[in-house]
């Protein structure tokens, strides 16, 4: 690689790269330059998981006891909405995608920016304008309707904060679907020479699926935000059963898009880890067409199983077993992939470096997720189950155990190429060990308190739910020492942390064929690319033995 | 992944039809949305049968809005027919002003049309909130769409401004394709919605 000649210098740092080039705030607030905005995205995420996750702090404090004695029911169903509506579409949904996904796929397809950077910096803006706008509605009065905004509650008996904030949710849409089109655009036009579908990294792969999902998806919910506000602003009847409305109309648009945003919130993180995982096996991907294939499989199933959100909402019972059916299937590739995964994890060379504990703790915790998934897709077992602290256990398996740790690894493993400096590697373990251990205290008590029957979604208790509150918000403490952490060692890295250099973990991937940081404009010359990814050391099919033997056996007959 | 240096010079131009594809993306994504709230109308209408049908639409109050609206809808359709030749003249290096100039003109008279609709239908005190999911449909879906083509008219005035200035040449008009793309794709919608909210529940009687 000749782009490697003209960086060789001892500390593997470039003379200029895209963070040194220009420092002004205005060179930062007009860049077009892919990574320049990542970062942008990851401090604006970064700014509202904060205020979110503190939203949550108050909630399990308020759940130590019994009696509703520490906010009033109104207060906490206004911090439950903040903390499931910042969570949601101002932190999972834009987090790998706009912070790593923006980093990594120009870099990974061997190309100098997205398609559109101008395109990609406006996202970053709209983003930007509905978290304030978000947050203004929480200022100025709070909206205690929940991230699901079912109606009537939301068009008839909440405050008329509830148009404000659906209206910033409605705008945050356009950012992600912008994204998905600048990532779409990207893929199928700006590889490198020689990078063919079939050699693109698994990485890119998942964030292609996610961004199908982003553009067909998310204009539904714009539309189902649009139809609260002209509801609230003209009082029309669309919704409004005395108005000869539908109230349940709303469920199916909002889960129309809101189904297949779960799996824009895991998708992603699907690719993080099948880029970590062979990275620290040292070994070639198990199954790489079929995880690439999963990934459309799930972004495709994801669109017809909504229905299994709405088992008790006056849905017939046909309609029930047929949705129930479909999310049964869509377990399937979710189930290829984590199969994959441990098939790659066999035999190979696997260290434990702060990524990979991420990682292999992601892939329990989601599969823990995802086997509950199954309970709750069941007609007869969700009538039990709806509503109750079993569902939040379940999805924030999903969200929290998958896509958090997804992020987190994800965010370890790039952070030299990102920054040029390495965080504290004991450090990094250390934390990678308390999200797991605090994350399990936190919600598996919740899938008791659910089957027990405990609602979620109130802020006082009977008194024999007591023990599994207590420690569910014990665990929220550790969990919380596990978030802090990175927060404080990572930013201490950007001065005093070791020198990266342009590949630290011996990993594959165009992305590390740069220096670190790279230079604006990623490669020197545009690669050409000659072979699969994930060219490790070890083949990804394990020689069986017995086979080896039986064909010695042919050979000689 | 194995590389090795290749002789090309990453500062490449973006390809011409770059943008034609984000565009027809966007779309997609417009389609959706108009997807989403075609069949919220025709979910409720299924699920309500008759009683979603207000009396406006039972009385003779409904045939001028759908004699009216068929005759706007074959300007806009005509508009179309413009925006295609100006595209085709482009592409043979002629002066397509006089197209995009009318194309604009068409779009504006549908947009009025359906404003002195509006403020007919009102003074028949008939409004979004004045009598049942149908009329709460009607004002919401066409003022959407509505919305669509008043900000395509705004851009085919800029185009037209912008072909007066020669602006376009046949091999360079990616900002004359993305306009162009937009505008027949709010005429199919507009097909669409017509057929559904005014043509059915009229034959229906
Ligand atoms: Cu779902």
């Amino acid at each position: 690689m000749q782009a490697q000649a003209t960086v060789r210098l001892p500390d593997g740092a470039h003379p200029t790269n895209y963070l040194n080039k220009e420092t002004t705030i205005r060179s930062w607030l007009l860049t077009t330059d892919h990574k320049r905005i990542a970062l942008l995205y990851l401090f604006t995420i970064i700014f509202f998981f904060i205020i979110a996750a503190v939203a949550a702090a108050l909630m399990r404090a308020e759940l130590l006891t019994p009696k509703g004695d520490l906010v009033l029911s109104e207060t906490y169903n206004k911090l439950f909405t903040i903390h499931g509506v910042l969570m949601v579409w101002f932190f999972l949904v834009p987090s790998i995608p706009t912070v790593l996904g923006n980093f990594l796929i120009p870099m990974m397809i061997g190309a100098r920016d997205l398609a559109f950077p101008k395109l990609n910096l406006l996202s970053w803006y709209i983003l930007a304008t509905a978290g304030a706008i978000v947050l203004y509605s929480v200022t100025a009065g709070g909206v205690d309707v929940g991230w699901t905004f079912y109606t009537p509650l939301s068009t008839k008996f909440s405050n008329e904060h509830v148009m404000v904030m659906a209206f910033g949710i409605f705008l945050s849409g356009f950012s992600s679907i912008l994204t998905g089109l600048n990532f779409i655009i990207s893929i199928h036009r700006m590889r490198a020479p020689g990078l063919t579908w079939m050699r693109l990294p698994l990485f890119v792969w998942s964030l292609y699926a996610t961004s199908l999902i982003m553009v067909l998806a998310t204009p539904v919910l714009a539309t189902a935000m649009l139809l609260i506000v002209v509801e609230r602003l003209w009082g029309v009847g669309i919704f409004d059963p005395s108005l000869g409305g539908d109230p349940v109309l709303f469920q199916h648009l909002f889960w129309f898009y809101s189904h297949p945003a779960v799996y824009i919130m895991i998708l992603p993180g699907f690719g993080v880890v099948s880029e970590i995982i062979t990275c620290f096996s040292r070994k070639r991907i198990f199954g790489y067409r079929f995880i690439a294939f999963a990934s459309m499989a799930i972004a495709i199933l994801g669109f017809m199983v909504w229905g299994h959100h709405m088992f008790v909402s006056s849905q017939s019972l046909y309609t029930g077993m047929v949705f129930s059916f479909l999310s049964f299937l869509i377990a399937i590739p979710s189930g290829i992939k984590v199969f994959n995964w441990t098939m790659t994890l066999y035999k190979g060379s696997i260290s434990f470096e702060t990524p990979m504990l991420y990682v292999l703790g992601f892939i329990g915790l989601f599969t823990v997720g995802g086997l509950t998934g199954l309970f709750v897709a069941a007609l007869a077992t969700d009538v039990h189950l709806t509503d109750t602290y079993f569902v939040v256990a379940h999805f924030h398996y999903i969200m929290v155990g998958g896509m958090v740790l997804a992020f987190m690894g994800g965010l370890h493993f790039w952070w030299p190429k990102m920054t040029g400096r390495l965080y504290p590697e004991p450090m990094g373990q250390l934390s990678a060990l308390t999200t797991f251990i605090g994350f399990n205290l936190t919600f598996f008590p919740q899938f008791i308190l659910g089957y027990l029957g405990m609602p979620r979604r109130y802020h006082a208790y009977p008194p024999e739910f007591q023990v599994w509150n207590v420690l569910s918000t014990a665990g929220a403490t550790i969990l919380a020492a596990g978030y802090l952490m990175p927060m404080i060692y990572l930013p201490w890295s950007l001065w005093w942390g070791k020198r990266a250099g342009n590949n630290p973990w011996s990993a594959t991937g165009l992305e590390w064929q740069t220096p670190s940081p790279p230079p604006e404009h990623n490669f020197d010359q545009t690669p050409l690319v000659t072979e699969e990814p994930y060219g490790y050391p070890l083949a990804a099919t394990t020689h069986n033995r017995h086979t080896e033997g039986r064909q010695r056996e042919m050979e000689h007959a | 992944m194995s590389t090795a240096a290749h002789p090309v010079d990453t500062h490449k131009p973006p390809e011409v039809n770059l943008t034609k594809f984000g565009m027809t993306t966007f779309l997609a994504s417009e389609a959706m949305l108009f997807a989403g709230l075609i069949s919220a109308y025709l979910i409720l209408w299924i699920s309500q049968g008759k009683n979603y049908e207000p009396e406006w639409l039972k009385a003779d109050k409904f045939t001028w809005p759908v004699l009216v609206t068929g005759i706007n809808t074959c300007f806009l359709l005509a508009s179309s027919g413009t925006l295609y030749m100006g595209e085709q003249a482009v592409l043979k290096g002629k002066s397509i002003t006089a197209w995009l100039g009318l194309t604009t003109i068409l779009g504006a008279v549908f947009v009025t049309v359906q404003y002195f609709e509006w403020r007919h239908l009102y003074s028949e005190h008939i409004w979004f909130h004045t009598g049942g999911t149908y009329t709460s449909s009607f004002f919401t879906l066409t003022g959407f769409h509505g919305l669509h083509v008043s900000i395509g008219v705004v851009f085919l005035a800029i185009t037209t401004l912008m072909a007066a200035a020669g602006k376009f040449t046949p091999h360079r008009h990616d900002f004359l394709t993305c306009v162009s793309l937009y505008w027949h794709f709010v005429d199919i919608v507009w097909i669409g919605l017509f057929t559904v909210m005014y043509l059915l529940p009229y034959f229906i009687h």
